[in-house]
């Protein structure tokens, strides 16, 4: 049985319930926004790198220098311990307005009562002032000048509206910031730019701006880090004596850091956090992850406990501090209207619930761990097992957590990690590095760098502090289209049945095509066609944020963009890269294998027949649902047929995107994986595998919730069959296991076995959780009883009593590993 | 090859049977067992015939399938329920509703049955058939890993276990043989060259006792446990640890005192606390539960006990 240190110290122990009030008592930040428009007013026509730095260095020098009396860390990126963080400038005015220009009595009760976002009445007043300013000037407004007509009107799937949002999605060089600081970046930045002066030309011209922008954001951190100090100098004159000693010695400190290198492991974990707050309030970044960190601080946490300025327990309270104030980082996302927030509080319920099912909290950001040096040896230090423990012994949700596996990977990293994702769903979740260091190889990415590889977000793997990787979301302008959405096409001949909208290709219907080989090759036709129009888009939300909405705080450390003069929005970052996520693979799967057996191999059932059933969502018809659901060979079950075709349109799509051009000359990348199938089922008609309209479809890659007839190891198989090689995005199988099935003295062993082979069959990432469905289910009858219960959902881990009921049973129904 | 078409008759394969052996393994488990042990978590496995297993929640209401199972029954023994309220909500249906008395055990009902709410408790299958759905897991098995043919009693239908065993052996499988040792001797002489690892139950040691626990006595069983350790087998002893039944000091120290007498041969000694998993699995058949009030033994319980095991010289575990 594994048995690791769980004696947490009473300060930690404060700072997490402390966190657990605040989240019934959270803060919108309206600080940000408020520098931010100011600026931008007095600046309209400043060129837009130059007024971002400005902005930046204003929000630097005037933001409110908040320390908090029981901290171990300082600071939060909004005036709050836990500030709620949104972006004015990202289209959000008419959600402003449905908000806060509601009737005083709605807008009480969903902004002004216990568990909400607190929004002060003056503050709501601003609010509407300023979405009056932004009107005509946010992002929106520069995609709309500037995408074709083709994604504006009548964009069918693709494209309903132009709400634009900072992509996010990538790996700070968090590491420069730490080892190198703002101060050395900053003098480069001026070498380069006394260069460029010496001889402008065309091609120049603009890096001149960029590095002026460069200059003054560091001379803004510099700053705000020296506020910091003068802060605590501050608050020391009236702390007890303890606390002033060590707020005197954090003064010493933050008047080193980020201009110069940290020196010890507070340092370095300071530097983080600052830099971190400069992301968010640059552009409140969803999913921007700190990269590989247990390597680049693990040498200053064993200089530390080497030299005994800090004992193995301190330094473990660090490391827990770390782990809880990193996840404060939280988002506004997806924006919750009055209605969803007041029907919220009147069952109780918070900003948590109402997200907890969505996604990753903590800003979709997530930590990894562990992996390899350039020279391909292992790199795994103390600070791997600390932060490994911290997650182990703290029991949260968020961050999300990234373990790198491979042949150096020593057992007690395989042990805690295996332990930890027994206590808290999912996390770590397990990557593949022989799999995935492949896959940047296959990008072109020379050796030493794919070997630094980290993971961002939910799975998405990225070379750490060098690739600008807009990822799924495509700059907040939503790509690409679902394979399902497609399928339903070629079935209804052109026609979404939910919506009852059109698609942009005309098509047959079911009962029209001769043979399954025409309707495949209609389906493939379609999915080529809705890739190019996916990537076509990518290539113009790029130039939205070249254009208008440049990202210094990314561009400031990132690799490339200092050397090359460039913004990450130009282009600047040593890689680029673009994904793309399937999701419901099972269904749609499964589903073309319905009507491959049913209507075209056996002929048991005519084509018209299963169409008439669709249109009428199996009203009448569920006799011919019972037999699919009971003969059809579904995925999941290591079945060649059923598999073969997942295998073949994953290959399509992965195929096709990942040779599509890439924006900024990076590439394409393909990946597998869903945060949104509950609701994305809501949003779906009727489909062939015996769905019913409105039910979940498939969970990312793996088998839909009820297919499973095989066990587990057909399950796994089944999944390994995808084409990981080609998901340069990620992509995990998602497992749940009884209790039962991971007890016994060589469970750890089995566990690690069972990943092994994944691994050795092709698969990428591995996670799991240990959940009984009678666990499950006491926890919804009490849920006070369960609060540290913890399943992984998708790219995230979530507490299952925060789950809308909807999610919960969803989670349930989940194929269990029983023995 | 000859063995290949040699039939079986089996309940289950099962993939991730981490409790049948060592690393991960996928498990055959046959059908029919000389042994009636009143704790059997496995009823469906007692007997060699199909009987009828009934799962009340898949059925849809025999309106649905139009009396699909009712008019396939010839001996009448089905029939259309009182109406029940829908799991989804969806209205009444009428589930059906066996007469155990009147069922015969043909089985036309589990072919007429769409859902697949009526099932055989089992198939008849071919060694060949076995091997090839065995060997698809394969892929798992690197670490120690491999497959367990388990029962009902594997040896009771000796022929295929036997062929099965040479078969795997042949492919280099790693194999258990999760056995009562109720066979004869001569039988465990010819697959002992096949058989890995034999995952070997003693459950009394006093043959009166063992005679009311499980139906038949102890003296074949030990027999066959020292005719094994002596021929080179390796075991892994499992003692089932019954509230009342076979908890007493005096029997475990029996056990324990000949594992260790067994010597080099025994690998491991589990310990297997009673649990009443099993017990759902009596209504699906319609058949009764005979170990009522009984409960788990308490963890400290057992750790009492592993210690005395240990206290033999013997490697041994809580399972």
């Amino acid at each position: 049985m594994e048995n690791f240190d769980i004696s947490i110290s009473e300060r930690i122990l404060g700072l997490k319930a402390k966190r657990e009030r605040i989240n019934r008592d959270l803060h919108l930040n309206i600080e940000r926004n408020r520098i931010i428009t100011e600026y931008y007013k007095a600046h309209e026509n400043e060129y837009p790198v130059l007024k971002r730095a400005g902005y930046l260095y204003a929000w630097c020098a005037t933001r409110e220098i908040n320390i908090e009396d029981d901290d171990i860390f300082l600071g939060d990126a909004g005036p709050h311990c836990r500030t709620v963080h949104f972006d004015i400038e990202q289209t959000s005015q008419s959600w402003l307005r449905g908000c806060f220009g509601d009737t005083d009595e709605r807008f009480r009760a969903a902004w002004q009562v216990p568990g909400s976002i607190w929004v002060d009445d003056e503050d709501r007043q601003w609010l509407l002032e300023a979405a009056d300013y932004w009107e005509g000037k946010d992002i929106g407004a520069t995609a709309r000048g500037l995408f074709p007509p083709e994604f504006t009107e009548n964009a069918g799937p693709v494209l309903k509206d132009l709400t634009g949002s900072y992509p996010g999605h990538f790996n700070p060089n968090y590491e420069r910031a730490v080892t190198v600081g703002f101060g050395a970046v900053r003098q480069t930045a001026i070498e380069k730019l006394d260069e460029i002066r010496k001889h402008t030309t065309a091609d120049n011209v603009r890096s001149e701006l960029f590095y002026r922008g460069l200059i003054k954001v560091c001379d803004g951190m510099i700053l705000m880090s020296k506020r910091y100090a003068e802060g605590c100098r501050k608050k020391a004159e009236t702390a007890t004596p303890d606390r002033r000693a060590e707020l005197l010695k954090m003064a010493d400190s933050c008047d080193w850091i980020v201009e110069n290198p940290a020196r010890n492991l507070w340092e370095g974990f300071q530097t983080i956090f600052f830099y971190q707050y400069l992301i968010t309030a640059d552009g409140t970044h969803w999913a921007d992850s700190p990269g590989l960190i247990d390597s680049f601080l693990g040498p200053l946490l064993e200089n530390d406990v080497n030299t005994g300025a800090l004992t193995r327990e301190q330094a473990q309270e660090l490391c827990d501090a770390f782990l809880l104030h990193y996840g404060d980082q939280i988002i506004m996302f997806p924006k919750p209207d009055n209605d969803r927030l007041i029907e919220a509080h009147r069952n109780g319920k918070t900003m948590f619930d109402l997200q907890g099912g969505m996604q990753n909290i903590a800003a979709g950001s997530l930590i990894t761990l562990g992996g390899q040096k350039t020279d391909g040896t292992g790199d795994y230090n103390l600070a791997t097992e600390m932060l490994l423990l911290s997650y182990y012994r703290l029991r949260v949700a968020e961050p999300s957590l990234a373990l790198r596996i491979n042949k150096h990977t020593p057992d007690r990293i395989w042990e805690i990690g295996i332990a930890c994702s027994k206590r808290s769903g999912g996390l770590p979740q397990f990557n593949n590095d022989d799999v995935i260091i492949q896959t940047m190889l296959d990008k072109g990415v020379p050796l030493e760098d794919a070997r630094r590889y980290a993971v961002f977000g939910c799975v998405e793997p990225a070379i750490s502090g060098k690739e600008w990787s807009m990822a799924a979301n495509c700059g907040g302008f939503g790509g690409g289209s679902s394979l399902i959405n497609i399928l339903q096409y070629v079935i209804h001949g052109n026609v979404n049945p939910m919506m009852g909208t059109p698609g942009m290709l005309p098509c047959k219907k079911l009962y029209e095509y001769e043979s399954f080989e025409e309707l495949k090759a209609e389906f493939e036709r379609q999915v080529r066609f809705y890739i190019d129009y996916g990537a076509r888009l990518y290539h113009f939300a790029a130039l939205v944020f070249d254009q208008a909405w440049p990202c210094l705080s990314a561009s400031v450390m990132t690799e490339g963009c200092l050397e090359s003069g460039k913004d990450v929005t130009w282009g600047g970052a040593k890689y680029n890269g673009m994904g793309s996520m399937l999701s419901a693979v099972a269904t749609v799967g499964d589903s073309l294998m319905t009507i491959k057996k049913l209507c075209f191999d056996d002929k048991t059932v005519s084509a018209r027949e299963l169409y008439d059933a669709l249109q009428a969502n199996w009203e009448g018809h569920e006799l011919l649902r019972q037999r699919i659901l009971n003969e059809v060979p579904f995925y999941g079950n290591d079945n060649d047929e059923p598999d073969a075709l997942v295998q073949w349109f994953t290959n399509l799509w992965a195929d096709h995107f990942n040779s599509r051009p890439g924006v900024n000359h990076g590439t394409n990348n393909c990946g597998a994986l869903d945060l949104y199938w509950v609701w994305g089922g809501k949003m779906t008609w009727a489909t062939p595998d015996g769905r019913k309209t409105g039910d979940p479809l498939s969970p990312s890659s793996d088998p839909r919730q009820d297919a499973v007839k095989n066990g587990p190891l057909a399950y796994v198989k089944s999944v390994a069959k995808m084409p990981w090689d080609k998901m340069r995005c990620g992509g995990a199988i998602n497992l749940r296991f009884d209790a039962n099935s991971v007890r016994g003295e060589d469970a750890t062993a089995k566990v690690r076995e069972l990943i092994q082979s994944y691994f050795a069959m092709g698969g990428i990432q591995f996670h799991f959780t240990v959940a009984d469905t009678a666990i499950m289910r006491a926890a919804q009858k009490n849920p006070q009883d369960y609060q540290d219960l913890i399943v992984r959902i998708a790219g995230f881990s979530a507490y299952f009593t925060h789950l809308p009921f909807d999610d919960q049973e969803n989670y349930i129904a989940r194929y269990e590993i029983g023995v | 090859m000859e063995y290949q078409n040699v039939t079986g008759r089996i309940y289950d394969i099962q993939g991730y049977a981490v409790h049948d052996g060592p690393g991960i393994r996928t498990t055959v488990y046959t059908k029919g067992c000389p042994l009636r042990c009143l704790w059997c978590h496995s009823p469906e496995s007692q007997y060699h015939s199909l009987e009828l297993g009934y799962l009340p929640v898949k059925c849809l209401g025999v309106d649905l399938c139009q009396n699909a199972c009712v008019s396939a029954c010839p001996n009448g023994a089905i029939s259309a329920g009182e109406p029940v309220r829908a799991l989804d909500g969806s209205g009444e249906l009428r589930k059906a509703m066996i007469d155990r008395a009147k069922c015969t055990g043909c089985l036309k009902c589990t072919k007429a049955c769409i859902t697949k709410a009526l099932y055989p408790s089992g198939r008849d299958t071919t060694v060949d058939e076995v091997y090839e759905r065995l060997d698809k897991d394969r892929g798992f098995f690197k670490n120690g890993g491999g497959i367990t043919i388990s029962g009902g009693e594997a040896m009771a239908q000796f022929e295929f276990t036997l062929n099965l065993a040479k078969r795997l052996k042949d492919s280099g499988l790693h194999i258990c043989l999760d056995t009562t040792g109720f066979a004869p001797t001569e039988e465990f002489k010819q697959i002992l060259p096949y058989i890995d690892l034999f995952l070997y139950d003693i459950k009394h040691m006093d043959t009166l006792m063992h005679k009311k626990l499980t139906g038949v006595g102890n003296e074949l069983i030990l027999t066959n446990a020292r005719f094994l350790a002596e021929h080179g087998g390796a075991l892994q002893i499992r003692v089932p640890v019954i509230p009342k039944l076979t908890d007493k000091e005096d029997n475990l120290r029996a056990t324990a005192a000949f594992c260790a007498e067994l010597g080099e041969a025994v690998k491991l000694v589990q310990l297997l606390p009673y649990h009443a998993t099993g017990r759902m699995k009596y209504d699906r058949l319609g058949w009764h539960y005979k170990l009522k009030n009984v409960e788990p033994p308490t963890e400290d319980f057992m750790n009492r006990i592993l210690a005395l095991f240990q206290s033999y010289g013997l490697s041994a575990q809580l399972y």
